[in-house]
């Protein structure tokens, strides 16, 4: 009945970049972390799951969990080139995959599961929010998250029952290597990648969006408050900044709306492709990314090709209609 | 990020002033000619001229044992710098301090100092005299993440908040206390998670990256100027040569493997190849802004070894402030 193990890559360095200066971020420190990866293992092995694998990071956030917790399971560390970077994160979502893991577990914001996305492309994923102001990843108890990770591992579930696939932008940089974005590519008038998160407008250019969501915060709002748009909705939102076609004041940071001078406004449609050119900065969900040089050109496109992302209360809801938590009397024991 | 092509060539300049300053001091201190300790700042100039860009003479800062490179960025004077070390009574502390003691009040550098966990309350010190007199100035605070066990850096933490003074807290977070590794000295590995615990923001930067310290720095500098209170800046860095001078004491603490890695992020290299892409800085341009520097350097050491010993009557001298002479 096992599909596989649970991958574990939760990111140290989420949730303490500049937005805590300039906006109103909150610190999202690490024990906290530690505590959820905690509480993420006991609710997949309450759903049935005892094996995992998972990113070892410089400030062994799983090694820290994992010790002296009383979860009957093992845990195994896969092989990453240790930079102390988003290529770890990557790297070892490329191990999870050849590993056979059923379900990665990630622990950071948008950035974070965008460089599991360039490792295993459409990952099975269970993305708990521990950024700045994630769109890609939800708020969610690691308890509960870790559960409806173990129905997954563990086959009670189908994958396709608990998971739908999202979209992404495909990014190509001309000559040289392709790219993504989960939520968000968009082109900065900006020379540098400096503090990297975006929190300012007036560098802002183009913007394509997977989603347009009214109710975020970063550039998905800056879309979202003029045309929604989910996950669940054919292709994709293109926004040129500039003068001509009004102001949206959006909320770019968390606490910090900003007018932003809209040009235009409008759908793309599924493979479409939007071409940028440098001088300038590409910033790939939320992050300054990739410089492009003067006159290099960029092309960006919407896919439904990104991550199959677990949605934690259907899955627990399904978990409920089947009975798959429920025993008969004195049947508990049997069940594990 | 508004940065001028000047600025740009600045931070540069301030860099490089750093690194030849302490290679120079280090080859002194191998050869003999330098006496007692020095802890050099190699790997990590990117902290200090990021940082110290943003400032004024008006604006302060405390500094560590590793202090050299936070003068230089400061705009001290070399000539009194190396005299310092040479132990000559020209030097910044007429001789008497060396290397671990430099200060300059006129470019409001409250000293280095030899005590880990010293300089935070001196500097809330200094920022609430700013901030009672009513002044915009900012107090920066170097400290490392050794410094942050220390009673001293909590205290003073706990007080700037409190009194939402104008300091900025920089963390230059080498990864080692002397020679423990931060794994062995404290639980957690991002010191600015503490900030939290005592009411203000605290935040990581690159403090291999010039420019993502500049940017970091220059907002939480602004922050401390308008009012609104003090902040952590977590840099994360690398000293490039041992604890103690180049070589160092033979201690092993640490892979040749690791400084290696580090080594491939040098703030100066890295800098320098952004600089040539955008056509502001050529090899020669480089190369010549080295030699200026090494000649500026070259003529402090020769002003140094001509200097002579403090007299030996002056040993009491300095030590007391005599009631009514204070400044």
């Amino acid at each position: 009945m096992a599909r596989g193990p649970i991958g574990i890559i939760a990111n140290p360095a989420s949730g303490k970049d500049i937005r805590r200066l300039v906006a109103h971020a909150s610190v999202f420190d690490n024990q906290e972390k530690v505590n959820i990866i905690r509480r993420t293992v006991l609710g997949a092995v309450a759903a049935g799951c005892d094996e995992f694998l998972y990113l070892h990071d410089g400030h062994a956030l799983v090694l820290n969990a994992i010790d002296g917790l009383d979860a009957d399971a093992t845990f195994t560390e896969v092989e990453t080139p240790g930079t102390a970077s988003a290529l770890d994160s990557e790297r070892a979502a490329a191990r999870m995959r050849e590993a056979g893991a059923a379900v990665i577990v990630t622990l950071g914001g948008d950035g974070t599961n965008r460089a599991v996305a360039r490792g295993w492309e459409d990952a099975p994923l269970v993305a708990i929010s521990t950024g700045t102001n994630n769109v890609f990843p939800r708020m969610v108890e690691g308890t509960v998250a870790g559960a409806a990770a173990g129905l997954v591992a563990s086959g009670k579930l189908a994958l396709a029952d608990a998971a739908r696939q999202c979209k992404l932008v495909r990014v190509e940089v001309e000559g040289e290597r392709d790219d993504l974005a989960l939520i968000d590519a968009v082109l900065l008038d900006e020379p540098f990648v400096g503090a990297r998160a975006i929190w300012t407008t007036r560098v802002l250019r183009t913007m394509v969006l997977t989603r347009a969501d009214p109710a975020a915060v970063g550039m998905s709002a800056v879309g979202g408050l003029l045309h929604t748009l989910t996950d669940a909705d054919d292709g994709g939102l293109v926004v040129q900044v500039g003068p001509g076609g009004g102001t949206v004041v959006a909320p770019i940071a968390p606490g910090l709306f900003e007018p932003v001078p809209i040009a235009e406004v409008r759908s793309l449609a599924w493979g479409e492709r939007v071409e940028v050119a440098g001088p300038g900065i590409l910033a790939l969900d939320g992050e300054r990314e990739r410089r492009l040089l003067r006159g290099q050109r960029a092309w960006l496109r919407v896919e439904r090709s990104g991550p199959w992302v677990v949605d934690v209360a259907r899955t627990m809801r399904l978990a409920a209609c089947r009975g798959l938590f429920r025993f008969e009397a004195g049947g508990v024991d049997d069940a594990n | 990020m508004d940065i001028s092509n000047d600025t740009l060539l600045d931070l540069h300049h301030r860099m490089v002033r750093i690194r030849l300053f302490e290679e120079e001091a280090g080859k002194l201190q191998e050869s003999g000619k330098v006496p007692g300790a020095l802890h050099l700042y190699v790997g990590e100039e990117a902290v200090a001229a990021g940082v110290m860009s943003h400032l004024s003479a008006e604006d302060q800062i405390t500094s560590t044992h590793r202090g050299h490179g936070h003068l230089v960025a400061k705009g001290g004077d070399l000539r009194k710098m190396y005299a310092e070390l040479y132990g000559r009574s020209t030097g910044y502390c007429k001789g008497k301090g060396g290397s671990m003691h430099i200060s300059d009040l006129d470019l409001g550098m409250l000293g280095a100092n030899g005590i880990v966990g010293a300089g935070p309350p001196i500097a809330i010190g200094a920022a609430f005299s700013n901030k009672y007199r009513g002044t915009d100035r900012v107090t920066i605070c170097f400290f490392g993440d050794g410094a942050s066990n220390e009673g001293t850096f909590h205290e003073a933490a706990n007080m700037a908040a409190l009194f939402k003074l104008p300091v900025v807290f920089v963390c230059e977070n080498n990864g080692f206390g002397e020679f423990t590794s931060q794994a062995r000295h404290q639980a957690i590995k991002d010191v600015a998670d503490r900030a939290a615990g005592y009411g203000m923001p605290g935040i990581i930067t690159d403090g291999m990256d010039v420019l993502a310290v500049y940017e970091a720095a220059g907002e939480a500098i602004a922050r401390a100027r308008r009012g609104a209170g003090p902040s952590l800046l977590e840099c994360k860095t690398y000293r490039f040569f041992d604890h103690v001078g180049v070589r160092g004491m033979g201690v092993v603490y640490r892979e040749d493997a690791e400084v290696l890695e580090w080594r491939k992020r040098d703030p100066i290299t890295l800098f320098e190849s952004r600089l040539e892409e955008m056509g502001l800085l050529t090899t020669e341009a480089a190369a010549q802004v080295r030699e200026r520097i090494l000649f500026e350097i070259r003529e402090a050491i020769a002003f140094a070894e001509a200097s002579p010993f403090p007299a030996e009557g002056a040993l009491m001298e300095d030590i007391y402030t005599v009631r009514g002479a204070a400044r």
